[in-house]
């Protein structure tokens, strides 16, 4: 069940990332864009860590992949790209890309993997929780500097004077 | 006004019927009876208690309650009745369905309108249904240069994705929920992020000025109000340590969380009528701008699917609003205990005493649990609704500037008062809970 599971999720993330790269049409690779995005969420769920999975929907699905279809939609394709149809370039790409899997893939095997068989059940949300405020706890602190850095920069950016003008009479 | 067609002609009805009759008995007698035959004899019946199990057999035993009531509950116990009838889609879409009527009928009498009231001669009650048998026979057309399949998919993909949120709410004790999660709130979370996606999608595909402007002003009107709703969430989190739907809303047997955290639920109320689209944050639909924003090219059922889904998914917010701060099920036992005697001695009606061994179907607790969270959600559900008769649509720019600025720096004093109601010992260990 789990491999078939994982083999179809393997074909979805591929193959939409596949299409997101090549489909000319910008809304229907953002929408594969979408499939990739899901399927690693799909993976996730396979790890027994619904917790990131829900992250990865709510955050990459949610809210990235929006604000690419909404890049798309605003900005005139033909201005930003040019059609380079360069065989030799294409070529070139896929053997970089084979180089690369294949020595990512050996680092992989090489690491001792295979060997690793665990019956442990899966990490808590909670015991994430707990490990981040005693153990990790100037980690979180930065994090939450940042973040409320960000916020707050977020609401001074948003609250600007409106542009006074002639038709809005206040 | 006659309601008959004008040449209408009561020997030629007799005869229509006697037509119709005779047309049956013959499918019946040269096709349907020797069809049973041929699956009687190669499908090898069952023998149960020793008697071969006969399609005659099989209909004396529908007809004992002793013998269908354990079915009846056997069906109640899948996972098919959860998803379909309660607490699924069945009872969602029933109270969807239930508020469009609500919401026609109550708009016109605040505005001193009748609203539906010929359909169904008693204050139009079937609008309902002669709305949807419209809906269902008018033909569905797709602008000519939409892009189809987007076009095609939108709306299912709505209405299911709207399901999916439903299936996420707990109805009542016992595990009356579609899909227990431990992380429930945080797949609220991940469902309420596919809506801007499909909205923006449909509006795209129709190729269309107006179901474009209203698909860009739904995009930025549901990404700028989900980060106060998910922020506003975070106080009862925060109060409950856990996610669970269901363990959230069996914490507030004693007091609901709106009395500890009111500025919370009232930043998740505003945000919900903007990802509602809601006057007054109805700017994506804006009828008397835009003609009726992203929904403008669709027609017929899938117009339909959109409204349906639209509904299930203010269903599922006030739900949500109730498990979260207004406690879910929990209330005062007002349902009486199953009668004894029916037990005990059956039904008695004159000379016939009729017995249900098997009963109940429900216990009190759960049909008690169910009877107060409906009344909670139609009460929210209620407020949902109220503004629309009352309040202008604002402006895009003041939408904005209430999300960004406001709403989140009152989500912001939520979370502290949540913390300090938990570091003070009010709640959590050591306190009321």
């Amino acid at each position: 069940m789990a491999d078939a599971v994982f083999l179809a999720l393997s074909v979805i993330t591929i193959g939409s990332a596949i299409a997101a790269l090549e489909l000319r049409s910008l809304i229907y690779g953002s929408i594969a864009l979408m499939g990739t995005l899901g399927g690693i969420a799909g993976f996730f769920f396979l790890l027994d860590s619904p917790f990131v999975a829900l992250f990865q929907l709510a955050v990459y699905v949610g809210s990235i992949a929006v604000l690419i279809l909404f890049t798309v939609m605003l900005v005139k394709r033909e201005l930003i790209f040019k059609k380079v149809e360069d065989s030799r370039r294409k070529y070139a790409g896929l053997a970089l890309m084979l180089v690369t899997m294949v020595a990512l893939g050996a680092v992989f095997l090489d690491s001792g993997i295979k060997t690793i068989t665990t019956d442990e059940p899966a990490v808590n949300f909670r015991d994430i929780g707990i490990d981040f405020v005693t153990y990790y706890w100037p980690a979180l602190i930065l994090m939450a500097l940042i973040l409320a850095g960000s916020v707050t920069g977020a609401l001074v950016l948003a609250k600007r004077e409106d542009v006074e003008n002639d038709q809005r009479t206040s | 006004m006659s309601v008959l067609a004008p040449k209408f002609k009561l020997s030629e009805f007799i005869k229509s019927l006697f037509d119709n009759a005779f047309w049956a008995l013959l499918l019946v007698s040269l096709v349907g009876l020797p069809l049973i035959q041929v699956v009687l004899f190669y499908i090898e019946m069952p023998v149960i208690n020793g008697e071969l199990l006969t399609p005659f057999l099989a209909l004396t035993w529908l007809a004992d309650p002793s013998r269908s009531l354990p079915i009846v509950k056997a069906f109640m116990a899948t996972d098919m009745f959860r998803v379909m009838v309660f607490p699924g889609f069945g009872f969602a879409a029933l109270l969807a369905a239930g508020t469009i009527f609500v919401e026609r009928k109550m708009l016109a009498k605040l505005q001193l309108r009748v609203g539906p009231f010929y359909c169904g001669k008693i204050e139009g009650i079937l609008q309902l249904a002669g709305d949807g048998l419209k809906l269902i026979s008018k033909e569905i057309i797709i602008p000519a240069k939409a892009d189809k399949p987007i076009f095609w998919a939108a709306p299912v993909i709505f209405v299911a994705t709207a399901a999916a949120f439903v299936a996420l709410i707990p109805v009542a004790p016992g595990g009356w929920v579609v899909a227990d999660v431990d992380l429930g709130l945080l797949g609220v979370f991940a469902i309420i992020g596919f809506f801007p996606i499909i909205t923006i999608l449909s509006a795209w595909s129709a190729n269309s000025k107006f179901p474009f402007i209203g698909g860009i002003r739904a995009l930025f009107q549901m990404v700028s109000f989900e980060i106060p709703l998910i922020l506003s969430l975070l106080g009862v989190v925060i109060v409950t340590g856990t996610l669970n739907l269901s363990e959230i809303s069996a914490s507030q047997s004693f007091f609901p969380w709106i009395v500890f955290l009111p500025v919370g639920a009232i930043v998740f109320f505003i945000t919900m009528l903007a990802e509602l689209e809601r006057i007054p944050f109805d700017l994506p639909e804006a009828e008397s701008e835009i003609v009726a924003g992203w929904l403008t090219e669709f027609s017929g059922m899938m117009y339909g699917l959109v409204q349906l889904g639209t509904y299930l998914k203010l269903y599922a917010f006030a739900a949500l609003f109730v498990v979260l701060f207004l406690g879910g099920w929990n209330g005062p036992m007002i349902v009486p205990p199953f009668p004894e005697e029916i037990l005990t001695e059956g039904i008695v009606l004159g000379p016939v005493t009729a017995k249900f061994p098997g009963l109940p179907l429900f216990d009190q607790a759960m049909l008690n649990g169910t009877l107060w969270f409906v009344i909670k959600t139609v009460g929210v559900i209620f407020f949902i609704l109220l503004p629309r008769g009352v309040f202008p649509r604002i402006r895009i720019d003041m939408l904005l500037s209430l999300g960004w600025t406001k709403l989140i720096g009152l989500a912001f004093v939520n979370i502290f008062i949540a913390l300090g109601l938990l570091y003070a010992g009010v709640l959590g260990p050591g306190g009321l809970q």
